[in-house]
């Protein structure tokens, strides 16, 4: 029948909203008993459920029910969608989060039920970004339900079923379900399956019906089954009980001309970019620190004895999917939520933190550090990092990307002289420490390391006797008062904004600013709900925060940095613009005391040229998005370039831009009541997303040429999955002081 | 247009075996001592694991590590990142994989294994030696009355045992594909050396005997309508029970018995089959002292063969055939016929059946069927190509000209070439199987012939446009073959889309100095990693060298988890592969 009905039981299970994991873990228990019975009680019944954490944790608390669901399984009564840990929000994990979502589960669902997911399911996440088609497909995935945004949110994308394809080639068949994936009730029925009926005349394919009480968890419940059998016998024949994996084969025999969609499916909840900084950033550092450490344990497990620890990573990451999940990572769920998130992130975290140690103090045992004669030394504090060494201490700085990286590093200790593995002298500065005691100085030096490799420099104490006559390595830094510059720009800061108002290209003396820069923003954020349903752009500014100081706290041969401080009401924003020499971006390191109800701060940037064209980093690639003024979902990066010209921001951990003409700008606090669910707000003691002390860092990255071919991968990736610098003791070993381990 | 890339001269191993007892093998190598290196750090993947390797050896600044899993070449110093570390493995280079002690031998290496004994010489060589190379084995031991498919061995990897039959199903299309090798060297010698040089007179005696094999294929079954055969044998050479073998009698011929056809029920069926042959054609098997009533040819033919055939067409009449007015003539007369066959019976090849064979079918009628639906991208464009190609090289419109209108404009034929990606991605759903991994591999050079046809004969733009548009709905699965076979006409096609010419120039440098279809050991290999698929073969992630894989045709997705394709070394293959390629490359400019 080419225009049958597949009645889609089951039942939207949001494990965090507005209630704790605890009850949500609960609901999924009631609801998976629930849809058993309801298979056994109602001939023909197929129930389909997503997310194989929900399964996972059936199996350990109730593995009675859950050796029934495996038999309905293999029976094709019960039908596991979406090979992925939850359904997760669809913009902000990156595409190795993606990859892992598809890794832990499919593997999971290959040895459960003997069989992986062949349709992508996110019913309810907030957008779809542009590459999810590949990530989709390389997960076993071809094809996917969607449903936001609505028509009522973008018309373009095509209606009911299409082909969604994304720019390396991959494709998958989309189903965009119509209004409401939990359709209940007798109303609710009667009112969506005439819409349905004519929908499938009209396309000549057969629909969808998404069918059972959802969000809470519940399903389909008796009555409506029984009523869906008398709507059969008064002559819905059409209506048949089928699950998404039968609904596309069955359409996929027809001879089919559907459309194809090539870009995102955007917008919905635009405020979910930036809502509730604390996961955004919990999310960004979980995920770069994850995949860097299991890299060195891999390394460290191929050369040393040290075990792979593929079980806890998979047990780390799996706490990161699941806070992937749509609510939680969009920042929308109630605040008592993310206790029990920030606990979660922090074990993964303590697990890549413990692994990463580990493996490169393995590693580094390896490394040849020996000194002659550093055996003769007597004193305790001789062999150990106290002050007055004889011998210069090693440190061996380890790069996680597959290409050489160039990054200041900082260890805890002041110094007088920093060399390479091969005795050059590099450029260092003796930089506040964040302690008051002992000397109050670090040192900051330029690390030069290969790719996924290692590097060792040696760090003489500041009052060493043993140094010798040496050459310092030559700054290129200058400093004129509120002008600073290196070898690549010129940057000015305006002494009355606090803002920067002209950055140079040394190269060939162009300038990149053409307006406001860096001068933070405050934005009304009143009408938004934490969502921000049905509002798209965030416009309405309040004002420009005011400048309270500026002074140069830092010029040094390694850098130089610029303090700024800015109020706005009770609220204020710290800023160390860092300018390093060798290096083409200004760092921005960050402290917002916040205490602004229902506003939002954005950075903008504003460049010279015509034609401006934006660009952002999207999970497995980048997008090219209209200069209109909508609010953005990127990752580490977005980008404003004009004749050939641009600059980018880059973040450690926010996710949300906008980008009008020439000015292009990163939000970088969005302060809602917690789950504020269309705004009504009945009075209470509000706690808001973002108030208290924010800590959080930005770059400026001027560039010739696109954006996409100006290496800001390679910086974003760089600047929030840093060189790690190593102290380490003094041992013979056969591997040298610097390789590439990526070879 | 293109600039041209300079194809260098490259090492290529030449691998001799020897049995243990044979006196060529120095006695030292027994008795080399064997001392497992040190490969801690070692700074790539290596093909097997450290602990299995078992001894080294150095030939100047190459290291060489003996594994019991096969044979590690370490060249630190290699120009290309793929030639840093090479593998060398049984069946192909080595006897078996358990190699035992080497021995540096000036350059080259002594290998001792197992069961036997491998000399391993690197020869830098060209390109065009390595073309002429590949020709001279395909000529020598593949050539079967001027068919060029495969041939088979009494006795394992000895090219001199050879059988003297053995044919191929699809002979007439990897045959045909073999002489547009040939015909585009001879077009590129006569333009560099002139049409009197010697190597220019020989590229033109094998580029004709090519042809005229093709062309017999198209005349053989002495039905007079145009009808195509699959291949023929001699009735000296034993029938395969593989498809259907009509035996030619007098003016009429008879179907064999074979599992086929009595499943087909057609046993004895009779068929017209006087027709006469043009002698020049004929003369490839009645100088053997073959009659026309000792001639069994294969029936069924499929649209594989029919789509070379036209491309070749093309290719003879404007490179070969120029110098050669008697073959143009048959050219000509033979496309024409094969056009009028599948004009007048409705887009179909007519079978002695009176009905369509299995696989040449181009009509309505199969598109809306269930099948047909997914094939109908693939074949419009292929019976579109027949008609330009026919129109070109007869210098006639009419009919032709009539029959491409009413296709385009009635039937709207060109409209289903860019649709293949969206119903090849619905079959795969409603199927459930991988793509690309799990389609039909043979289809690439039907979808390569017929495109690059369209789209260098198509004159009018939007019609232009379209074929493009479908050239480039194959591209995801073509492209990931790397294989300048079909990225070259690709590129000549379609002028604005890249294709990565350094990975062609991987193909040319790495494909082997000989077809003896030996196998290597890629299964168990430790630097390899390997998917399954829904259908349940097994792919490796990442393209490997082509002398690192198994041998065979165009047909086959070179990722396939497997050791060897066709009879391992009791075959050898034809060398169309590596003509085909090159020489078309050559003449279109894109290599020096």
């Amino acid at each position: 029948m080419k225009n049958k009905i597949h009645i889609i039981s089951n039942a939207h299970l949001d494990p965090i909203w507005l209630w704790r994991w605890q009850e949500g873990c609960g609901e999924v228990l009631q609801t998976f008993r629930s849809a058993v019975d309801r298979i056994k009680e109602y001939k023909g019944m197929i129930f389909t459920c997503s997310s194989a954490s929900y399964y996972k944790w059936v199996e350990e608390i109730d593995p009675e029910l859950f050796e029934e669901i495996r038999k309905l399984v293999k029976k094709g009564k019960w039908v596991p969608v979406n090979g992925w840990w939850v359904q997760p929000d669809c913009n902000i994990p990156d595409a190795e989060s993606f990859a892992r979502q598809a890794l832990y589960s499919q593997l999971y669902y290959y040895e459960k039920f003997g069989t992986i997911c062949k349709t992508g399911y996110n019913v309810d996440s907030f957008g779809h970004s542009a590459m999810l088609p590949q990530l989709l497909t390389q997960g076993g995935m071809k094809c996917y339900v969607m449903m936001r945004p609505g028509m009522h949110e973008n018309s373009e994308i095509p209606e009911n079923l299409f082909w969604w394809d994304s720019a390396d080639g991959s494709r998958v068949l989309t189903y965009r379900i119509r209004d409401c994936y939990c359709i209940n009730g007798k109303n609710g029925i009667d009112n969506e399956l005439p819409i349905l009926r004519d929908r499938a005349e009209k396309t000549g394919h057969g629909m969808m019906f998404f069918f059972g009480v959802g969000n809470h968890g519940g399903g389909p419940t008796k009555g409506d089954l029984d009523y869906l059998l008398e709507l059969q016998e008064e002559g819905f024949e059409e209506l048949e009980y089928s699950s998404p994996d039968e609904y596309f084969s069955e359409v996929c025999a027809g001879q089919l001309d559907i459309p194809v969609w090539s870009d995102e499916l955007q917008h919905h909840a635009s405020g979910c970019y930036s809502a509730t900084s604390m996961i955004k950033q919990l999310n960004r550092k979980a995920e770069n620190w994850l995949a860097s450490a299991e890299k060195w344990n891999s390394v460290a497990a191929s050369i040393s004895d040290l075990p792979a620890s593929t079980k806890a990573f998979g047990d780390a990451w799996k706490e990161v999917c699941f806070n992937q999940f749509h609510d939680i990572l969009c920042g929308c769920s109630i605040m008592e939520a993310y206790d029990d998130v920030r606990d979660s992130m922090g074990y993964a975290m303590t697990v890549a933190a413990k692994e990463e140690n580990k493996a490169m103090l393995k590693i580094a045992n390896f490394v040849d550090t020996w000194l002659d004669g550093v055996s003769d030394s007597v004193t305790c504090n001789e062999r150990h990092h106290c002050r007055n060494l004889k011998f210069p201490r090693p440190v061996i700085v380890f790069n996680p990307h597959s290409y050489e990286v160039e990054q200041p590093v900082r260890t805890y200790h002041p110094s007088a002289r920093v060399t390479d593995c091969d005795g050059n002298d590099v450029l260092f500065q003796n930089v506040r420490s964040s302690r008051s005691d002992g000397t109050h100085l670090d040192t900051v030096f330029n690390a030069k390391v290969p790719a996924l490799g290692y590097a060792t420099y040696w760090l003489w104490f500041e009052d060493s006797k043993e140094i010798g006559d040496f050459k310092k390595a030559e700054s290129s830094l200058k400093c004129d008062g509120l002008t600073i510059e290196n070898e690549f720009i010129r940057v000015k800061f305006d002494e009355k904004t606090g803002g920067i108002s002209s950055i140079i290209n040394k190269a060939d003396g162009s300038e990149f600013i053409g307006g406001e820069t860096c001068v933070p923003t405050v934005i009304d954020n009143s009408e938004a709900d934490t969502w921000a349903h049905n509002i798209f752009k965030f416009d309405k500014v309040l004002g420009t925060m005011k400048l309270e100081s500026i002074d140069v706290v830092e010029n040094g041969d390694a850098r130089i940095v610029v303090r700024t401080k800015h109020v706005y009401n009770g609220s204020y924003l710290k800023q160390d613009f860092i300018l390093h020499s060798g290096l083409e971006q200004i760092r921005v390191k960050c402290k917002a005391l916040w205490q602004e109800p229902l506003t939002i701060l954005k950075m903008p940037v504003t460049i010279n040229g015509n034609n401006p064209i934006s660009t952002y980093e999207i999970p497995a690639g980048i997008i090219k998005r209209p200069c209109n003024g909508e609010e953005e979902p990127a990752l580490n990066w977005g980008d404003v370039t004009a004749d050939g010209k641009g600059v980018a921001l880059v973040s450690d951990s926010k996710y949300s831009y906008d980008c009008t003409g020439n000015t292009l700008r990163l939000t970088l606090i969005r302060n809602s009541i917690f789950a504020d669910h269309y705004s009504d707000r009945p009075y209470a003691d509000f706690n808001y997303t973002d108030e208290g002390i924010n800590r959080f860092e930005y770059a400026v990255y001027p560039h010739i040429g696109q954006a996409e071919d100006s290496g800001i991968q390679r910086f974003a990736a760089t600047f929030n999955n840093r060189l790690v610098a190593v102290p380490v003791g003094y041992h013979k070993g056969k591997c040298l002081k610097s390789i590439a381990l990526s070879a | 247009m293109f600039k041209p890339y300079k194809l260098k001269d490259h090492v290529c191993r030449f691998c001799k075996m020897f049995s243990l007892d044979d006196p060529a093998v120095p006695k030292v190598l027994f008795e080399a001592e064997s001392v497992k290196p040190d490969l801690a750090g070692f700074p790539y993947p290596l093909p097997s694991k450290k602990a299995d390797y078992t001894c080294s050896a150095k030939t100047g600044s190459v290291e060489w590590y003996g594994a019991t899993n096969g044979l590690t070449r370490y060249d630190a110093a290699a120009e290309r990142e793929e030639d840093i570390v090479m593998y060398f493995s049984a069946d192909r280079d080595l006897p078996d994989n358990n190699v035992k002690s080497l021995l540096a031998d000036g350059e080259n290496l002594w290998v001792l294994t197992e069961t036997g004994a491998t000399h391993i010489e690197m020869k830098l060589i060209s390109a065009e030696e390595k073309a002429d190379i590949l020709r001279a084995e395909s000529e020598k031991y593949v050539d079967r009355r001027g068919m060029k498919s495969q041939k088979y061995l009494r006795e394992g990897r000895n090219l001199d045992s050879i059988l003297p039959y053995g044919h191929s199903d699809n002979d007439g299309c990897f045959t045909a594909a073999y002489a547009i090798g040939e015909i585009f060297r001879y077009a590129v010698y006569k333009r560099e050396k002139g049409i009197d040089h010697p190597d220019t007179v020989t590229a033109k005696k094998y580029a004709t005997r090519a042809t005229e094999a093709t062309l017999l294929l198209m005349h053989i079954s002495g039905r007079g309508d145009g009808f195509v055969a699959r291949t023929y044998l001699c009735a000296d050479e034993p029938v395969p029970d593989d498809g259907i073998f009509i035996k030619k009698q007098g003016d009429k011929g008879y179907v064999l018995e074979t599992t086929c056809s009595q499943e087909w029920n057609c046993v004895g069926a009779e068929c017209y089959a006087g027709a006469e042959i043009p002698a020049r054609l004929a003369k490839l098997y009645r100088d053997l002292g073959y009659s026309d009533d000792d001639i069994i040819y294969k029936a069924d033919t499929s649209s594989d063969e029919i789509s070379t055939h036209f491309l070749f067409f093309k290719i003879a009449h404007d490179h070969l055939a120029c110098d050669d007015p008697e073959l143009d003539e048959i050219i000509v007369s033979t496309c024409k016929g094969l056009m009028n066959h599948i004009i007048d019976n409705g887009y179909i090849l007519k079978d002695f059946t009176g009905k369509s064979t299995s696989w040449a079918k181009w009509n309505e009628e199969y598109f809306n069927s269930d099948f047909g639906y997914v094939d109908a991208c693939l074949n419009s464009a292929e019976v579109l190509m027949y008609h330009l190609v026919t129109m070109d090289i007869t210098g006639e419109q009419g009919k032709w000209r009539e029959s491409y209108d009413y296709l385009v404009n009635e039937k709207h034929y060109a409209d289903y070439a860019p649709k293949h990606f969206d119903r090849l991605m619905q079959a795969s759903i409603q199927m459930e199987f991988d793509y690309p991994e799990d389609i039909m591999y043979g289809d690439h050079m039907l979808a390569v012939c017929s495109f690059y046809g369209l789209c260098t004969l198509e004159k009018d733009e939007k019609l232009l446009e379209k074929y493009r548009m479908g050239f480039k709905s194959w591209r995801t699965s073509l492209a990931r073959e790397h294989n300048p076979g079909y990225d070259i006409p690709y590129m000549l096609a379609c002028p604005d889309n890249d294709v990565d010419i350094e990975a062609l120039a991987t193909w040319f440098y790495r494909t082997n100095a000989s077809r003896l279809a030996a196998g290597v050991s890629l299964i168990g290999r430790h630097d390899v990693a390997v998917k399954k698929q829904l259908m349940g073969n097994e792919e490796i992630s990442v393209l490997l060298p082509s002398d690192e894989r198994f041998i065979s045709k165009y047909d086959r997705d070179p990722l396939y988890y497997k050791n060897e394709d066709s009879g391992g070394i009791m075959c050898v293959e034809s060398a169309y592969v590596y003509g085909f390629a090159y020489w078309m490359g050559r003449y279109y400019g894109f290599f020096e």
